[in-house]
């Protein structure tokens, strides 16, 4: 026998898999996402306990164009998965053969990104006689709030706000899901991203917004809160975008003084009271007590304290993920997933 | 050993398992499903037909392009991804190398070239050795008309392969009398022949490592041309 031939011979692990319907809080769930410029890779077990979460980020290869470039992100994902995956079984202590399914993002995000995921995940799957899961992204972030708090459950009203996505959503139960309003326009992160632009600061712009907004006074300017006062749950953010634009060219125009923090803090303002505004509305008609923060801009400090305030008020448990499940991850991925085992 | 081939760098996208005594299955496909949808129900087509599972194979081996940006990635990430849940080695091949292979049993100086888009090709230049071909030039791209002019330039004869080629035909026949374009059989990479390929790199341990195999882009995103203009404008 030739050198190589044994050296390299699979694990002969016995594979009885369990049959379909028993799944438990024993199963492991390799999830992956890579919708975004976040590559990710996560073992769940039981789809409650994270066992590891993986999170490579591209941010600094897409702050020189201040944006996100799909070719960029794309190929980033085909050189950063394969070590995340076997990074996150590492930290899991488990290997391929201790998997009962393996989750990936199928979308919404940037297609070729998705398709490296997808990939990957679907080949792990067919390798090891599991099943693979396609999980909507936007649903795997409302699996973040089930992540942090062992007692949250369904059903709640969802805010999940991020730089792609801001949407009001009535969870009712895993896989029951109905959507109460969006946005009409940008996206709250969109709409952080592009004025943190305009001011001229760093990429990414939403958490230079947060920290600058501490410094100044979210009262010194009146942006507009489009849409606050009127029916329904949807929001806008093109037209707050253009008055700070318009603020700072009239404030240049006449000479006068110019506070980016007195900006960043009354711009931050007026999306925390309209967002809090609509989704605190949207609780009672509901039914529920409960409500989840979720996704990217869920990070933001003014938001996670204009919410608390409102649903202590209101008395609704509020869950808020931590920092590194709001961002983009695959845990929620994973979690997401083993819940459409069931 | 039984080795898996996925090639999937141009518009034909195929897979191959074989071992030293030759290809055991394969499937082919250039239309219709997309790379993505094609690959594993093909790879289970291959190891089903031949009574095979995928604990048989031995090692991967996959193109790398250069070729089709969305494509490439679906191949090598299905690579990886096989390798590594399988802790098999892998091996990737450049899909000129495999195009020029196909007509190694010339005597003339070959030139590999497949259609990059956008009026480009990728290209290289191979001379036949015995059992197979050299390489002579790094992997290119150009604009075809550039290409046929360095052709016209080259004393010796020259056989140019690949749809590349075909696509430009007569272009490069235009080019001078000592140019030869091969047929539409040769015209695209194969998975069969990069399995013969990667059989011998498999057996000499002359692995790839996993974490680092990357497609051979050859060409800047768009995104990035345009921003190292915007960025030399203002250097100047
Ligand atoms: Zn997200």
């Amino acid at each position: 026998m030739r050198v190589g031939e044994t050296l390299w011979a699979s694990p002969e692990v016995a594979t009885e898999k369990k049959p379909v319907g028993e799944w438990d809080e024993e199963t492991l769930v390799l999830g992956i996402e890579t919708s975004c410029d976040e590559t990710s890779a996560s073992v769940v077990k039981g789809g409650r306990q994270i066992l590891s979460n993986v999170i490579v980020s591209q941010g600094e290869l897409h702050g020189e164009y201040g944006g996100i470039v799909p070719e960029v992100a794309a190929r980033a994902h085909v050189e950063a998965l394969s070590p995340a995956i076997g990074e996150a079984l590492l930290q899991a202590d488990a290997t391929f053969w201790d998997l009962d399914a393996v989750a990936a993002t199928r979308g919404p995000g940037l297609v070729g990104s998705l398709l490296v995921g997808v990939a990957e995940a679907k080949s792990i799957a067919a390798v090891l006689e599991v099943p693979f899961l396609a999980v909507n992204h936007l649903e795997a972030h409302l699996y973040s709030a089930l992540l942090v708090e062992p007692d949250a459950t369904f059903p709640a009203v969802a805010l999940i706000i991020s730089g792609g996505h801001t949407l009001i959503v009535h969870a009712v139960n895993h896989g029951a899901y109905e959507i109460l309003g969006g946005t009409l326009d940008d996206a709250a992160g969109e709409a952080f991203d592009k004025v943190a632009r305009f001011l001229g600061l760093d990429y990414p712009g939403g958490p230079e917004i947060d920290r600058l907004s501490l410094l100044g006074d979210p009262a010194a300017i009146r942006f507009p809160r489009a849409m606050m006062n009127e029916p329904g749950f949807d929001v806008s953010y093109s037209g707050l975008k253009t008055s700070v634009i318009n603020y700072v060219r009239k404030q240049e125009a006449s000479g006068e003084a110019i506070s980016v923090e007195d900006i960043a803090a009354s711009f931050q303002q007026a999306v925390v009271d309209v967002q809090v505004a609509k989704t605190m509305a949207a609780v009672e008609p509901a039914g529920v007590d409960r409500l989840f923060l979720v996704g990217g801009v869920a990070a933001n400090s003014g938001l996670r304290s204009g919410m608390a305030a409102a649903c202590e008020a209101a008395n609704v448990k509020l869950t808020v993920p931590t920092m590194e499940l709001c961002t983009d991850n695959a845990a929620m991925i994973a979690a997401c997933g083993r819940a459409m085992l069931r | 050993m039984l080795v898996l081939g996925i090639e999937c760098s141009t518009p034909q996208a195929s897979v191959a398992i074989g071992s030293e005594q030759g290809v055991v299955a394969s499937a082919l496909v250039s239309r219709g499903a997309t790379h993505n949808e094609f690959l594993l129900p093909a790879i289970r087509f291959c190891l089903d037909e031949a009574g095979l599972g995928y604990r048989n194979l031995g090692g991967l081996a996959v193109s790398l392009g250069p070729g089709l940006f969305s494509g490439m990635r679906v191949g090598v990430a299905t690579a990886k991804a096989l390798a590594q849940t399988l802790s098999v080695p892998i091996v990737g091949m450049a899909s000129l190398d495999l195009v020029a292979y196909e007509v190694r049993h010339t005597s003339k100086t070959i030139c590999a070239v497949l259609d990059a888009r956008r009026n480009e090709v990728f290209y290289a230049f191979y001379r036949p050795s015995p059992g197979g071909i050299q390489r002579m030039t790094d992997y290119r791209i150009e604009q075809p008309g550039r290409l046929a002019i360095g052709i016209a330039s080259r004393p010796e004869e020259v056989l140019l392969v690949g749809n590349g080629a075909l696509l430009y035909k007569e272009l490069f026949e235009s080019a001078g009398p000592v140019v030869e374009v091969a047929g539409m059989n040769q015209s695209f990479p194969n998975a069969c022949a990069l399995v013969e390929l990667a059989l011998p790199r498999l057996y000499r341990e002359d692995f790839d490592s996993l974490y680092d195999l990357r497609p051979l882009y050859l060409r800047k995103s768009a995104k990035r041309i345009e921003w190292d203009r915007i960025r030399q404008s203002r250097s100047a």
